[in-house]
């Protein structure tokens, strides 16, 4: 399926959830990164158990320093 | 890693660095080049992990921030110009005009003005309550109140509040606790474990590594449900637990322009590999001299949380590990007595700071208190016959026999 992630295209198996999503785009200390899905805030906690689908908007966001 | 002194030293590198350093190099540099007009987009927009420009982030202080985090178990930390610049910076990122904060009279003289002259031109109200008795805080604490802040040991009253007793009244009431905890550091207390949301510290003092640079510090202890403060609410429903420091970052310490240098970044991530070693021995000095002075015939009284003699004992037993800070102070029979003190050291130096490696004697009335009227400054419990010493890591038999000589001038 295709994604937009941070605003680029990005290719990721069909039925993948946000934790693989995040492990794929190398996101460094997944741990200091809020996310949102389409405009939507998860929670931490959520990340296994968030599909995603086709189309969807994802957002990593990242607060410089010494966040989470 | 268990310890605080083995985490300080060998605590997990954020980045590791492109030529192996042991330090952290300092970065100091305004400005960072990106690879594209796409990548300083996604940067700007906090979209791609990357540093843009130091006055928001930079790598030195990122650094130093982390080791903090690390070692205050908080959920996220944010370093500043000073102490003053981390208080400030909080209030305008909870309250706002119209609103108010309970606080204590006891507070260090310069907080005081911050509240009173500086913040309350723009609107907000200062709410003042004896920090000892949870109830009369609560009922201080209404819909408009925004935040709760004290000192974890007074300075120069040595007061020592009951932080799980506040913590639980205003997390019932829905509002964020928020101390600081300069005077203890992490070492001594771990503000999360006892439901304190916002850590602040000057990392002028203890952190520092015997005043050598300015510095202050924001720790988000993780504790406190950021949509419940108003002016949060609508950033932390789209981003999380990091909405304080993340408003901070992207708006409030980037307006006002606060930053930490990174060269005192470097310095004071240098002091947090001795801190441990430092208070250890700047407490252990400070209750010798206490008792000291307690023993002095010509000391009226003695203000410190680690004797058996304070009534706040208990309470800096349980909270600090067995500690009861560095700084002490005491009353003469008058002020002038108190400046004959003061005037008869030698080795003890007559400055204005506290926690540094160096032992400082001040008289807080004429000083750092010197704005407020003798009617406050008794409302402050700052009497004109009251000294405060701040005591460093010298031998302690120096420090005795500059007092011994010192008291004999009286």
């Amino acid at each position: 399926m295709e994604l937009m992630v941070n605003g680029e295209k990005v290719t990721l198996e069909g039925g993948a959830n946000l934790s693989a999503l995040l492990a794929q785009q190398k996101v460094e200390n997944p741990a200091m990164v809020s996310v949102q899905i389409n405009g939507e805030f998860v929670e931490k906690e959520q990340y296994e158990s968030s599909p995603l689908a086709e189309g969807d908007e994802v957002d990593f966001l990242y607060f410089m320093g010494g966040g989470y | 890693m268990k310890g605080f002194s083995t985490k300080a030293i060998h605590g997990v590198r954020f980045k590791p660095d492109a030529h192996g350093s042991l330090r952290m190099p300092i970065y100091d540099t305004v400005s960072f080049e990106h690879e594209s007009a796409k990548a300083i987009e996604l940067a700007f927009g906090g979209k791609r992990p990357a540093h843009a420009y130091t006055r928001i982030s930079n790598p030195t202080i990122e650094d130093f921030e982390q080791k903090m985090r690390l070692l205050s178990g908080g959920m996220a930390v944010l370093a500043l110009s000073s102490g003053m610049a981390a208080i400030s910076n909080l209030v305008m990122t909870l309250c706002e005009a119209g609103t108010n904060l309970v606080t204590s009279r006891h507070l260090f003289g310069n907080t005081v003005s911050l509240f009173e002259h500086s913040l309350k031109p723009w609107g907000l109200e200062v709410r003042y309550a004896d920090m000892t008795n949870p109830a009369e805080v609560a009922s201080l604490i209404d819909e408009n109140t925004r935040l709760v802040f004290l000192e974890i040991i007074t300075n120069p009253q040595m007061e020592v509040a009951d932080i799980k007793a506040l913590s639980a009244i205003t997390h019932q009431k829905g509002v964020p606790l928020i101390l600081d905890g300069t005077v203890t550091t992490p070492v001594l207390f771990r503000s999360k474990d006892f439901g304190v949301d916002v850590e602040i510290l000057s990392s002028t003092k203890y952190i520092s590594g015997g005043a050598t640079s300015v510095g202050g510090v924001i720790i988000d202890n993780g504790n406190f449900d950021w949509k419940q403060a108003p002016r949060l609410a609508e950033k932390a429903k789209r981003i999380g637990p990091m909405a304080m420091i993340a408003t901070l970052r992207m708006e409030v310490y980037r307006n006002l322009g606060a930053c930490l240098a990174p060269h005192n970044a470097y310095l004071q991530s240098l002091g947090l590999e001795t801190l441990g070693l430092r208070i250890e021995r700047s407490c252990d000095n400070a209750l010798a001299l206490a008792q000291f002075l307690e023993s002095a015939p010509k000391v009226k009284k003695v203000n410190y949380p680690g004797l058996a003699t304070s009534p706040f004992n208990a309470l800096a037993q349980s909270q600090f590990g067995g500690y009861g800070g560095g700084i002490v102070s005491f009353e003469m029979e008058s002020r002038e007595a108190a400046f004959r003190i003061i005037d008869g050291v030698g080795l003890i130096k007559r400055a204005t700071n506290v926690n540094d490696n160096k032992s400082m004697i001040i008289h807080p009335a004429s000083t750092i208190f010197c704005e407020y009227s003798p009617e406050e400054k008794l409302e402050m419990q700052v009497p004109e016959e009251l000294i405060r010493l701040s005591v460093g890591i010298e031998d302690l038999e120096d420090l005795i026999d500059d007092l011994t000589q010192a008291l004999e001038t009286v």
